[in-house]
């Protein structure tokens, strides 16, 4: 197993080492560069000239791309070109940020998303399995922006319980903390539920046509024992990983409930430093949310091998 | 029942209301009094304000001391800075006006006030200028404001290396000279009467002689800074030793960005913030409609237009570009567009509130049938032209395009309206095609908005129009102290521009921003979104 999870993280590796060419050669391809990123309207050549000096972007892309990434293996993630400032320092608050809604919003979402699944495939095609499917295809189909609007007008706006931005600064409880982003989580969870309970019925109505499953019923063990002592063990390899795909997507992918919210995460820096041709602060976030992505299926990968004992021989 | 009907049954039934408002105006009764004795009479305060001035934040005339205002600006990211020479955009000038103070203070007739200059005085000929400055001022850090502070703050924008976006406005001082400790004299290359007001702008700050390090904002300004992470927020904190008597009133400042219109909206109607900076048009309706927020509406010079580069074909032809004029239905797009926030422009820079503008000149009508005459002089009858642009060029720069594709229609004239990214636009676009959108923000002068973007060497000119007596008459403007000489070389100028030139500017855009009632002593100044950004000295939250 440890063999398998060895050559998973040099696949990880090369994939990084892939993403970094992959975004650098994006960021070349787009028009304009930071320099006239930085001027805008106000780009005269001369400007521009001096800017490029000062950052030496007139030395060829592959130089660049080579410097970068001798620093980066250094572990020096490099000065953003946009605001002269250590990458590090830019990034770690927001990295905390992101990290900070992701877990609150997986601890509400994972354990809802589980018990909606079971509870739908506990008797398939039953009252609350009709309710679960079109409650999530419902979520699934409405997008997340919408909902985002659609909370903050009866929560913010009409009624005023809750704020209509985030504060992640200067809150004196943990309770004002829940306050502050109860929106955000909310509309996150709406939009990650449903993925993932769909998946967990799936896995375990698949389950439960196995023979070992005929042969638990013909015993007579209750139909909950079923499903949560036999089926569900051999349900968690598809689970586990549409879980891993929900989580990155909640570290990378949240830049509109981010912009709606007004929260300074890590996923807006980004769409924020492409439209600054900000090449280092691109690459240092792709590298984040690739690392994320790597992990979160490498610790699924290990969860499915430890449930399922038939995955720790290789054939 | 709407509010014009309350004041109207109001005054109708209580005659003493307009005794009560003579009172009132004559100074003879305070603002609370007033409010009460109409209260007694069974008005509220909300009415009782209107009364007064026409809207319910007039009244509160006294400032109020303490509280933490939460204001936010749209764009903003990483890059935001606490070096003057380096500001760029709303969020930066906010806190320019928080930290720091220049030289001195552009006001709302755009004329150059005190800040910490005293009194200025130029030579006969307008090529030198003293300026006295303001004895007893500390910056934050203590130490104390003398001359060498103010030359070195001005004669940084000059090094290239600063990279200020401000060095065109300074290239004209040859040399600063500290006579004494309070004294500068500026020895400029070429005369220029406008000098007090370009060291009002915003780049213009005073820090303490060789900073380098801006990360703790040392300026002389109201606020001091407690925390700044740039493309987050900034919070500030009222400066104990300001200068300036019984300034300011808030004890704090926090102030953020919140790129997103509807959710900077929202922020306010949920009262998350009192103050907000850039107001779509189409939402003024809402925040009308919603209690205790108002719209802040400020007359300006800032505008979106067509340019049309004279260099290149097809629109080298005057004929065309003056089909394309006449082409414009201003009213309609002020009307439609703007939702009637602005003035008709005349496709020329200068506008109505800038003390330069002539008014001599008539504003172009729409006049199909004279564009239809310009076009068959220019050969492009039943013609096609395509004019490039984009959400970034401008406020209603597509919306804009769209409305000349309809009427150049009626004329026989194909428009293509081709939307380019706004990602690249300045790069790609901009100055590059023969017709586009472009957008500009009003400059504190009518010659500096001039000499940057229509003079025949400009950076900025963005039509390439050249014009030698053009260029001859700002060196004039420039030299002249004479009000009335002034106007009439400005005058011609701007002739110059309306009946050869390559933009065709169909109306002026107000700036619109947004506020809590609680919000009191906002002053509107054109030149910028939030009252110029001039805010922070002089507003206070009610209760």
């Amino acid at each position: 197993m440890w063999l398998v999870v060895l050559r998973r993280l040099g696949l990880g590796i090369i994939t990084l080492w892939v993403v970094s060419v992959l975004v650098f050669t994006g960021t070349e391809i787009l028009p304009g560069d930071v320099a006239e990123a930085i001027l805008g309207q106000s780009a005269t050549p001369e400007a521009v000239a001096a800017i490029r000096d000062q950052l030496q972007l007139d030395r060829p892309a592959v130089v660049r791309y080579a410097d970068w990434l001798t620093d980066l293996l250094r572990g020096d993630l490099g000065i953003s070109l946009a605001a002269n400032m250590e990458i590090s320092e830019m990034i770690s608050g927001r990295f905390k940020n992101t990290l900070v809604l992701a877990s609150l919003t997986a601890a509400l979402a994972v354990p809802l998303a589980l018990a909606m699944g079971l509870a739908a495939a506990m008797f398939p095609g039953g009252r609350v399995d009709r309710l679960v499917t079109i409650s999530t295809l419902f979520l699934l189909s409405v997008p997340e922006f919408f909902i985002a609007a659609t909370l903050v007008l009866v929560f913010a706006v009409h009624l005023q319980w809750l704020p209509a931005i985030t504060y992640m600064t200067e809150y004196e409880s943990i309770w004002q903390l829940m306050e502050s982003l109860a929106l955000p989580i909310l509309t996150l969870t709406t939009s990650v539920v449903a993925h993932m309970s769909r998946m967990t019925r799936a896995a375990i109505i698949n389950v439960m046509t196995s023979p070992y499953i005929e042969m638990a019923i013909l015993k007579g063990v209750p139909r909950g024992r079923i499903v949560l002592r036999h089926a569900l063990f051999n349900a968690v390899g598809p689970v586990v990983n549409v879980i891993a795909l929900n989580l990155a997507y909640l570290v990378s992918g949240v830049v509109i409930v981010e912009t709606v919210f007004a929260y300074p995460g890590l996923a807006k820096l980004m769409v924020d430093a492409v439209s600054r041709r900000d090449m280092p602060l691109v690459q240092a976030c792709a590298m984040i949310f690739c690392t994320a992505y790597i992990l979160f299926i490498l610790i699924a990968d290990v969860l499915a091998i430890l449930a399922n004992p038939r995955l720790r021989q290789p054939k | 029942m709407s509010e014009k009907k309350k004041i109207a049954r109001a005054l109708a039934q209580h005659s003493d209301v307009a005794s009560l408002k003579a009172l009132y105006q004559s100074a003879a009764m305070s603002r609370r009094a007033f409010v009460s004795r109409l209260a007694a009479l069974g008005i509220s305060a909300s009415v009782a304000g209107i009364i007064v001035a026409g809207s319910p934040v007039a009244i509160a005339a006294t400032p109020k001391r303490g509280g933490r205002l939460r204001a936010a600006a749209g764009a903003h990211g990483p890059d935001d800075t606490l070096d003057p020479a380096r500001f760029n955009s709303v969020i930066n000038y906010g806190r320019g006006e928080q930290f720091y103070n220049g030289l001195t203070r552009i006001d709302g007739s755009l004329v150059a006030q005190p800040d910490l200059a005293e009194s200025w005085e130029p030579n006969s000929d307008a090529t030198q200028w003293v300026f006295k400055l303001r004895k007893g001022v500390e910056f934050h850090s203590g130490k104390s404001l003398d001359a060498e502070d103010a030359l070195y703050s001005i004669e940084r924008h000059l090094d290239k290396d600063v990279g200020s976006g401000a060095k065109a406005f300074v290239e004209n001082i040859a040399e600063g000279i500290v006579e004494d400790k309070h004294t500068l004299r500026f020895k400029l290359k070429g005369p220029d009467a406008d000098l007090p007001v370009i060291l009002g702008t915003y780049q213009m700050k005073i820090v303490p002689v060789g900073t380098t390090d801006f990360s703790t904002a040392p300026g002389t300004g109201p606020f001091k800074l407690k925390e700044f992470k740039p493309g987050v927020r900034s919070l500030a904190h009222r400066n104990e030793n300001y200068w300036e008597e019984g300034r300011p009133y808030l004890d704090e400042i926090e102030w953020f960005g919140i790129s997103d219109h509807n959710a900077r909206m929202n922020a306010l109607l949920a009262g998350d913030i009192s103050m907000m900076s850039g107001l779509d048009p189409k939402a003024i309706p809402k925040i009308k409609s919603s209690a205790g927020v108002r719209v802040v509406n400020t007359k300006a010079g800032q505008y979106t237009n067509f340019a049309m580069m004279t260099d290149r074909a097809p629109t080298d032809n005057n004929e065309l570009r003056l089909a394309i004029k006449y082409l414009q239905n201003r009213e309609r797009i002020l009307k439609l567009i703007y939702k009637g926030n602005g003035m008709l422009g005349n496709d020329q820079p200068i506008s109505p509130v800038d003390p330069m503008y002539c008014d001599e000149i008539p504003i172009r009508a729409y006049d199909p049938d004279k564009a239809k005459f310009h076009l068959k002089k220019a050969g492009m009858d039943g013609g096609t032209i395509k004019v490039h642009t984009s959400e970034v060029a401008g406020t209603g720069a597509i919306e804009q395009a769209l409305l000349l594709q309809r009427e150049a229609g009626k004329i026989g004239l194909k428009v293509e309206v081709q939307r380019d990214p706004g990602d690249g636009y300045w790069s790609a676009t901009w100055g590059k095609k023969p017709f586009f959108m472009s957008g500009w923000n009003m400059r504190p002068t009518a010659n500096i908005m001039l000499t940057l973007a229509f003079t025949s060497d400009a950076a900025w000119n963005e039509a390439r129009w050249k014009n030698a007596r053009f260029d001859e008459l700002l060196t004039l403007g420039r030299a002249s102290l004479d009000p009335m000489q002034r106007k009439n070389i400005y005058c011609e100028a701007q002739t110059l521009i309306q009946e050869t030139g390559g933009v065709a500017i169909p109306c002026f855009i107000d700036y619109l921003d947004a506020m809590s009632d609680k919000v009191g002593g906002f002053e509107p100044v054109p030149l910028g979104p939030l009252g110029a950004s001039q805010w922070p000295r002089s507003v206070w939250l009610e209760g």
